[in-house]
């Protein structure tokens, strides 16, 4: 096997070891919370089961086994994405997170792409500025919005930009007059355009800015700091100061020769960004009432609806690691000089 | 150069009051935590002399008391954060609030170095299978989102102050885990502890005498950094409502609350909000201080 494929699967390996850690810890909270088999069925179907509904669940999930026995069937579950059954639909977990994920992921994949342009940018200048205003400037700006809550950013949007000057809606994912697209994908945006259904791909379009705004508002600081901080590095090497005396103007020599070089790392923190933006959805899609994840996750917190809210902790954990592969993997491909080991 | 934070508190202080902007974070910080031992001595003393109006005693208003005659009253001489749906004055509420977020994020904050800290050094000086189970359990935790994990746990163990306090300590060890880790590794290879071994000193003595004073440095700045962070989470947990009972105002439980009423009575979710961003923008720019004496990348 050639050395890539090799790391690949040493990772994937090293994943699926994390990921069993996951379950067993889960698994230890959740018993040392229900010691009792009628303790563990009320928290799979909820507070307010009746107790034959309590004796079905029991008999069904096997409660009352040996406890490696339900640790083992634990773990066979999350690994066929088998989560449960979700309190308030009463339908599979994964069937409803499929409903509303794709419409966090647009969002969450708009606000991380937003942020990476605001922050590479921004980054860059100040790097390339070192102490000088306009580096000044940028960085007190990052540490504010990196300072605020999400929810302040995201309110404070929703007040200026749709209450104030009613440019775009404060709250939705679309407009309710329209009909929904017939799903070819699954991601509502795509079989939009894909269908050339316009009105309606505007109009969720103009309803994704305001939080995908708020999360990158949130996130580019993470982004620019790295950015400053490699920018500042680079500008140091001999290979700027060749470019310099060569006579290129400014301009080329900061975006030609030192950006390029000082965006490999980005590749790494854009996770770390996609990651937060994941979080920050919650409290987002609350705020302005977008129907994805992290709203229905707010509603699952408040109904105790724990199938669902487990599952969707694996299921973002689970991301997360994947994210990250792909990101060392694309970190290789980009700088040659880096081996993975 | 750069210089030991922990050995010279004074010079620390010094560099840092000379910077206008971590001397500003500075002040913002002791005027909190100042102003939460205060007020929560207060609250804590009228809570067990059933005396509960101890706890306002400083303030302009009763802080809990419901006025609906006052009700959304706009920001002025008489209330200077304005009212909120219940006619309570919200710069009271605020100030009410102080010590909740501070005794969260500091017992958060050093619980974590504690744990994290001991399974750190133990990872990193040990190595071996220790190492690695140590290092899969963080990683584990450090795969998901602190916020979701937090949901996670909030809905295993419930909402509510203590609770939230130890779902935010079960979240926050995993990442001075493996700071102290990669501290005790750098530590571990250099000639005094070869020597201390050599002399016969035991491993818990050369854990506890060399490798922690050495780790502790870098672990303390960013852990200055953190106490930002979890305001910031424990807001957010109060902003979803379960990082406190009500009545018991919360920051984040009053933006929440004036999310209501918006967009005509701003002032009940922004003044809020606002002192959460100034308070951990404070503790950010502090820790951005540390950093760079710690890395010498201060002149002085």
């Amino acid at each position: 096997m050639s050395s890539v494929a090799v790391y690949i699967v040493r990772r994937i390996i090293n994943m699926i070891i994390t990921l069993l850690f996951l379950i067993a810890i889960v698994f230890t909270l959740i018993h040392l919370l229900a010691p009792s088999p009628y303790a563990l069925a009320r928290i799979w179907v909820g507070a307010r089961a009746t107790p034959q509904a309590l004796q079905a669940v029991i008999k069904a999930y096997g409660l009352d086994k040996p406890l490696y026995v339900q640790f083992i069937n634990y773990i066979v579950d999350v690994f066929t994405g088998n989560f449960g059954i979700d309190t308030m639909f009463k339908k599979p977990v994964l069937a409803v997170i499929k409903v509303y994920l794709p419409y966090t992921l647009q969002l969450v994949l708009t606000g991380t792409i937003i942020a990476l342009i605001i922050g590479v940018f921004t980054g860059a200048i100040a790097g390339a500025k070192k102490d000088t205003a306009t580096d000044y400037t940028i960085r007190i700006i990052y540490l504010v919005t990196w300072s605020m809550p999400p929810f302040l950013v995201a309110i404070l949007l929703q007040l200026l930009i749709a209450y104030d000057l009613g440019l775009l809606p404060a709250t939705g994912v679309v407009n309710p007059i329209y009909t929904p697209p017939k799903p070819i994908t699954g991601w509502p945006l795509l079989d939009a355009a894909l269908e050339h259904d316009w009105p309606y791909f505007t109009s969720m379009l103009r309803h994704l800015i305001l939080p995908a705004t708020s999360l990158a508002l949130v996130s580019f600081g993470l982004i620019t700091r790295l950015m400053r901080n490699t920018m500042i590095d680079v500008m140091n090497r001999d290979y700027i100061r060749t470019a310099v005396m060569k006579g290129l103007p400014n301009r080329s020599v900061i975006y030609k020769h030192a950006m390029r070089n000082a965006l490999i790392p980005i590749i790494t923190i854009a996770v770390l960004a996609f990651a937060t933006s994941i979080a920050g959805a919650v409290v987002i899609e609350d705020i302005f009432q977008y129907h994805g994840m992290g709203w229905f996750t707010t509603q699952a917190l408040f109904n105790l609806d724990y199938p669902t809210i487990l599952g969707f902790t694996f299921i973002v954990g689970i991301s997360i690691m994947v994210a990250n592969l792909v990101a060392d993997l694309l970190y290789a491909v980009v700088d040659p000089r880096i081996r993975l080991e | 150069m750069s210089i030991a934070v922990l050995e010279n508190p004074r010079l620390t202080l010094k560099v840092l009051l000379r910077n206008p902007a971590s001397a500003f974070g500075l002040i913002i910080i002791t005027l909190f935590i100042v102003w939460s031992i205060i007020e929560g001595s207060l609250q804590v003393v009228g809570t067990l002399t059933r005396h509960p109006s101890l706890g306002w005693v400083l303030l302009p208003y009763n802080p809990l008391a419901v006025n609906l005659m006052a009700s959304n009253e706009p920001p002025s001489i008489h209330h200077l954060l304005g009212t909120n749906a219940e006619g309570q004055d919200i710069l009271s509420r605020i100030l009410y609030a102080a010590p909740i977020d501070a005794s969260v994020s500091i017992v958060t904050v050093f619980s974590a170095i504690a744990i994290g800290g001991v399974l750190g050094m133990i990872a990193g000086y040990y190595g071996g299978w220790i190492d690695e189970v140590i290092g899969r359990v963080t990683d584990a935790f450090l795969s998901i989102p602190g916020l979701i994990l937090l949901l996670a746990l909030t809905i295993l163990i419930g909402s509510g102050y203590f609770q939230s306090m130890i779902a935010l300590i079960i979240v926050w060890w995993p990442i001075y885990a493996r700071l102290s880790r990669a501290q005790t590794l750098e530590i571990k290879s250099r000639y005094f502890i070869d020597s201390a071994r050599l002399s016969g000193l035991g491993d818990f003595l050369i854990l506890i005498k060399h490798v922690f004073p050495n780790m502790i440095d870098p672990v303390l700045a960013y852990a200055t950094l953190d106490f930002g962070n979890v305001i910031l989470t424990y807001a957010t947990l109060g902003f979803l409502g379960i990082g406190i009972k009500p009545p018991t105002p919360e920051w984040g439980e009053m933006v929440s609350a004036g999310l209501e009423e918006l967009p005509g009575y701003w002032w009940t979710a922004i003044f809020p909000g606002l002192v959460i961003t100034i308070v951990a923008l404070s503790f950010a720019l502090v820790g951005d201080g540390l950093q760079d004496i710690l890395v010498g990348r201060i002149n002085y």
